[in-house]
């Protein structure tokens, strides 16, 4: 039973070590997706407040054909595919600005902390009023040097551009706080051999430390994605996903299908495909980040 | 990395520009908050005008702030709580243990953490339904569990990998058991890993949303819910001086408190970034 390797006792030890976290995600995590997919296939009757019989993908096929589900794919995509690089390179900017060794580096490296810990609800409502077309701060300053009235929660493209910005005001200083980490934790002997060697400041930049630094671009990238596939609280407090769909993010389409609509059977469907997109998806990040971190 | 004495400046004063940029509007809303509702729409926009502290006191009692942040309280500490033991354990039997399987339970705890909130909001809202549990704390707690346990293995897994193991194996042989190697040594090693963990699991657990808007409507709501209630009004018209006021009662605690525990918070986000 025990192999010549593994100490007396300590498997059984590993898995009590195991137990209390396996329960807790067995039960409010495991359960729950199964009874996700389940709901998704099944007839949801009003009346019993229950699935009742089996109906096969008919869920998916009407939901595939729901031009809202469709739009807010679409809007989820735009979000994530502007939002982030932005935030990354943003991010990993300020950090650089940031490291200029003087009195005042710590206390503004700790200032980076406190858009990040506002919480995104605050920050959505905050944002409206600072991007309110008619009295507020973001349009009288761009007032000021002749551009504007601009129409940021009405128009929709505009409105998407606000969420992204919002996002971005909240995000980016999680970016720039791993990213100064990264950045200090730099071997300071690699700069002495470039220097000696004649390197600029730009060659330096391009080929020792920007490769230095391509592990922590990947875990920081990672984790703001995990972030960003759930961002629901931000497009609800600042846009309520309008106008029309243009900011309906597909958690905000899927909590009103659910929960204002009572569709649970296609609010289901809609939560199986955002589940398995985001686990293949993350899958393949997590891919990509290891051969980047191995090439390196 | 800058050499010359004026590109030092300059980077100085871009930092120190970007940094206010950033907490503008932070400042923005506490300036709203202690506004009259006249002030507020003033354009240009007026940064010292009479003061009114009748945001925080007629919105106060209205929306019942007081008992939603006692709630917010209770359920940020009981999930961060019950997050910390469990995952920690977990944590530390991945980053040492040896077992069969050890790859694949490890691999699932950690995809876990992949999963989206919005995949378990249906089945959470119907069965805490059905158990007539809706409206509980420890419906909240238990769903905020399944995203701070997988975020607290993550994070501790990696610290626990740091450190030397010869640290328990000496206790061990000294007759300590690997429970008790765990507690009495592992743990207090591990205090600045633990603590910017556990502050972590606050804040996520203190701002969270989606699933208190599902399992809450009256007793239980906490503060995200009651903001977002706010804030739904505002757009029938004239409550921004209270959503600020609440605003900033609900950042101020969470500020003061990151800005007090800054060295661990930061050392938190370098380590999970590197360690992982």
């Amino acid at each position: 039973m025990i192999g010549k390797r593994v100490r007396l006792g300590e498997p059984g030890t590993a898995w009590l070590f195991l137990t209390p976290a396996l329960v807790l995600l067995a039960g409010m995590l495991l359960y729950p997706v199964f009874y996700t997919v389940w709901v998704s296939l099944s007839d949801f009757d009003l009346a019993t407040f229950q699935p009742s019989g089996w109906v096969g993908l008919r869920n998916y096929e009407l939901v595939l054909k729901d031009p809202g589900f469709l739009e807010s794919l679409k809007v989820t995509g735009i979000y994530l595919v502007i939002a982030l690089p932005l935030q990354m390179v943003l991010g990993f900017a300020i950090a650089f600005l940031l490291n200029v060794e003087w009195r005042g580096r710590g206390v503004l490296r700790a200032l980076f902390l406190v858009p990040m810990v506002v919480a995104p609800v605050v920050a959505g409502g905050v944002w409206r009023m600072l991007l309110d077309p008619l009295w507020g701060v973001v349009n009288y300053t761009l007032g000021l040097v002749g551009i504007g009235p601009i129409e940021w929660i009405g128009d929709p493209t505009l409105a998407m551009a606000s969420v992204i910005i919002i996002d971005t005001w909240r995000w980016t200083p999680f970016v720039v706080l791993i990213a100064a980490a990264g950045i200090m934790a730099l071997p300071g002997e690699v700069y002495e051999a470039a220097r000696s060697d004649g390197a600029g400041r730009w060659q330096t930049l391009r080929h020792v430390t920007l490769p230095l630094l391509v592990p922590v671009m990947a875990a920081a990238f990672i984790v703001r994605w995990l972030g960003a596939v759930k961002m629901f609280d931000i497009a609800l407090a600042a846009t309520r996903g309008g106008p029309g769909n243009s900011t309906n993010v597909l958690n905000l389409y899927i909590y009103e299908k659910g929960f204002r609509s009572l569709e649970f059977g296609s609010a289901s469907s809609m939560a199986t495909i955002v589940l398995i997109v985001t686990m293949l998806l993350t899958i393949v990040l997590f891919r990509v980040s290891h051969r980047l971190e191995n090439r390196w | 990395m800058v050499r010359s004495k004026a590109g030092r400046y300059a980077a100085i004063a871009g930092g120190v520009l970007v940094t206010l940029l950033f907490l503008f509007p932070v400042l923005y809303m506490v300036s709203i908050s202690f506004k009259l509702p006249r002030d507020i729409f003033t354009v240009p926009p007026r940064w010292l005008s009479e003061l009114t502290f009748d945001n925080y006191v007629s919105y106060f009692e209205q929306a019942r702030i007081l008992p939603r942040m006692i709630n917010t309280i209770i359920v940020a500490a009981g999930a961060s709580a019950i997050s910390m033991v469990a995952g920690s354990m977990a944590g530390y039997a991945l980053s040492r243990l040896r077992m069969r399987g050890a790859g694949v339970v490890g691999g699932l705890i950690l995809a876990s953490r992949a999963v989206p909130p919005i995949a378990l909001v249906v089945p959470l809202f119907l069965v805490a339904r059905k158990l007539g549990l809706t409206d509980q704390y420890i419906t909240v707690i238990l769903a905020y569990v399944t995203f701070l346990v997988p975020y607290v293995v993550w994070l501790m897994r990696a610290f626990f990998r740091s450190l030397p193991p010869e640290l328990e194996e000496a206790a061990m042989i000294d007759g300590c058991t690997r429970f008790g190697a765990f507690f009495r040594i592992i743990v207090p090693t591990s205090l600045t890993g633990l603590v910017s963990t556990l502050i972590f699991c606050i804040i996520l657990a203190w701002e969270e949303l989606l699933f208190a808007l599902i399992l809450t409507n009256d007793r239980a709501v906490t503060i995200p819910v009651a903001i977002a209630g706010i804030a739904a009004d505002t757009e029938k018209g004239g409550l921004w001086g209270p959503l600020a006021a609440v605003g900033v009662l609900t950042v101020l605690p969470v500020v003061i408190f990151a800005l007090a525990v800054q060295k661990y918070l930061i050392k938190g986000l370098a380590d999970g970034a590197t360690k992982g």
